[in-house]
This record gives structure tokens, sequence and C-alpha cells, in this order.
């Protein structure tokens, strides 16, 4: 009789490990922002399918670049609210993934992870973003491939270099696709320029850096 | 086996069946602390190589407190802090990226561009991030 009643308490116990009494509608947001938004914002909706009121204790995110806010420090049984995560794009490209750690009291489920997905077009890609030549290398020219967006429609590009010891030529390497050739007049001593790039149809500009530097010893 | 054992052993394997099911079910769940990884430096390690350190958290927490002689960069002001750092760097010389804490991801993605975007090599991420830093200099 005492073991059936240990039995029968076990299998209680256990079976209310798995009933969490927040329900999270999805844990996985995907945005698609917009080129030239700033923020992304996605929103994570909840339920309180549990008989106790569940508070919240904290809301962490994976990085200073996100922000999280909740609507209510607690969710009454029945209760929904929503949990909004904001992603800052700034010059941030390609696919971000940031985390949001929920933490609740309660006891079946304190710790929940919200992820926020966001895939932030890229209008233009530079491959280097960086260039130099070592004092003792040849002032040879070096190249920076360039792929412009689809939506740039970008027919030429303006390069502008603020330093005259390093020179530029642009050439079109296919549809939306160039090659900047960068040649510094000589390379004895240390220089730097930033490269302004600008496509023709205007809007923001990038930039891309050309030096010429003593080596150092590896370390 | 004594009964009173036997009912021990038998309630624990029953709590053992939610719980394996929950690992496997959560199994591709994003986890918070992450392994290290092969790109990753400790914070005595990293110490002993005069690198570059680069500070990947906001503008506002590198301005209140950081590791001496380190430049900020992170994603929201990229364009603007990348030439100095650029500027900064000598061939051989390796970069240490840190941010908030060995959860954050932001030294991981400051690092990714760096050998991406920019073309370098000997780009390290620092193992637990600002908060192994100051761990070790109490």
């Amino acid at each position: 009789m005492k073991m059936k009643v240990l039995l029968a308490l076990g299998l209680l116990g256990s079976l209310s490990d798995v009933h969490a009494s927040l329900k999270w509608e999805q844990s996985q947001v995907e945005l698609h922002p917009a080129p030239g938004d700033a923020t992304a914002v996605g929103t994570f909706k909840y339920t309180n399918t549990g008989n106790t009121v569940v508070h919240f204790k904290s809301v962490h995110t994976s990085c200073g670049c996100t922000t999280a806010a909740q609507t209510k420090d607690q969710a009454a049984p029945g209760e929904s609210g929503e949990i909004t995560a904001t992603f800052k794009v700034g010059a941030s490209t390609g696919v971000q993934q940031k985390s949001v750690r929920v933490e609740t009291d309660d006891p079946n489920e304190p710790f929940t992870t919200l992820v926020l997905r966001a895939v932030i077009p890229q209008l233009m890609e530079l491959r280097p973003t960086f260039i130099y030549w070592e004092s003792s290398e040849a002032p040879k020219p070096k190249i920076i491939a360039v792929k412009a967006a689809k939506e740039l429609n970008t027919r030429s590009l303006k390069v502008t270099s603020s330093n005259a010891n390093f020179a530029t030529k642009v050439q079109l390497a296919g549809p939306n696709e160039f090659k900047i050739e960068v040649t510094p007049r000589d390379t004895a001593n240390p220089s730097d320029a930033s490269l302004k790039i600008e496509p023709d149809g205007g809007g923001k500009a990038f930039y891309a850096t050309a030096r010429v530097v003593n080596p150092t010893r590896a370390n | 086996m004594p009964q009173p054992l036997r009912a021990a052993f038998l309630v624990l394997m029953l709590a053992l069946l939610p719980a394996a099911g929950e690992a496997i079910y959560f199994r591709q769940q994003v986890s918070w602390k992450q392994r290290p990884k092969a790109d990753e430096v400790d914070v005595r390690t990293a110490q002993e190589w005069q690198a570059l350190w680069l500070d990947a958290r906001p503008g506002e927490d590198f301005q209140r407190e950081h590791a001496p002689g380190a430049m900020p960069l992170n994603a929201e002001n990229w364009d603007e802090l990348l030439p100095d750092v650029l500027k900064a760097w000598t061939p051989g010389r390796k970069l240490i990226v840190y941010c908030s804490a060995q959860s954050c991801d932001a030294s991981r993605e400051v690092a990714r561009r760096l050998r991406e975007e920019a073309g370098l090599k000997d780009v390290f991420v620092l193992t637990g991030g600002w908060e192994a830093w100051k761990t070790e200099h109490r």
C-alpha cells in the first residue's frame, strides 16, 4: 500500500514538471528590416495557462545592441501579455541573432530563452574594407571588390581618397559589381587614407581604409 | 533490496522520464552559456600578448570603464570607429575583442567582421569578456 502511494506521488510530481504555466506563442521571431531602418522590433506574446500568478524576475538581452521591455511585471492565470525586443541595426549586416532571457518565479520553468533573428540587407559589400602595404613592399595596386545591392541600381562609383598618396581607379566588373584599384605613390613612409565610396544614385556613403605601415614582429 | 529503497528508486526513475523527454525535445535550444572556441583566449594568456584590445560593448559602457589601452569598436558605430582601429593596428599584431560577459555575442560579431570584411587575421575573442577581465584584476 505504502509503495503504491509513493509511486502515485512520484508520478504526480513528475507529470507536473512538464506543464509550465507561461505559454509562449513563439520563442523565435525572424525580422527583415528594410534598408535604412534604424531598429528591428520583435514581439513575443505569452499567456499564463496555469492556475497561479507568474511574476517576472528579470529580462536580460545577450548584447547592448538589443533592449527588451515587458508590458507587465506579472501575469495572472489566463492573462496574456508580451515582451518587446528592439535590436539597434546600426552598421550591422547579414543575419543577426540575439537572445532575450526571461526569468520568472514559475518553479517548473523559471528560464525561457527567446530568440530575435534579424536578416539585414547589405546595400554594398566591400571586400576587403582594409588594404595595406608594408613599408618594404613595392607600391603595386591592390583591389577592393564591390558588390552593390540591386535596389541601388548603381551604374558607377565615385571614390574619394583623403590622402593624395593613394590613387584610385574604378572598373566595372559586372552588373552591380565593381573593382576599385588602389595604388600608393610610394611605400617608403607610413601613411593612410580613408576611401569614401559613393554610388551614383546617391544615398549612404561607404568607407574603406588604405595604409602604408611599418611591419612589427608577431607576438 | 528493502521495499522503501526499491520504492524510492522507482520514484527516481519515474522522475527521470520527463527530464529525459525535455532534454531530447529542447536539444536545439540556444545555449545561454557557450563553450570556449578555438578563436577564444583567456585573460591570462591575452595579457602576455602585446595585442590591440577592442571593446565591443556599447559606447556608454566603454566610457564608464574599459581595459587599459582598449579602443571602442561596436556595430552601432562601426563606420566611425573602424578607421581608428585600422590605423592603430600593425601587421603581426593580434587583436583581442571583448564584450560584457561570456553570454554576450557582440565580441564574436566584431571578430567575424574584422576577419571577413577587413581581412585581418589573428583576431581573438576574450573568454568571459569584461566580467572575466574584472575578476582577474580584483
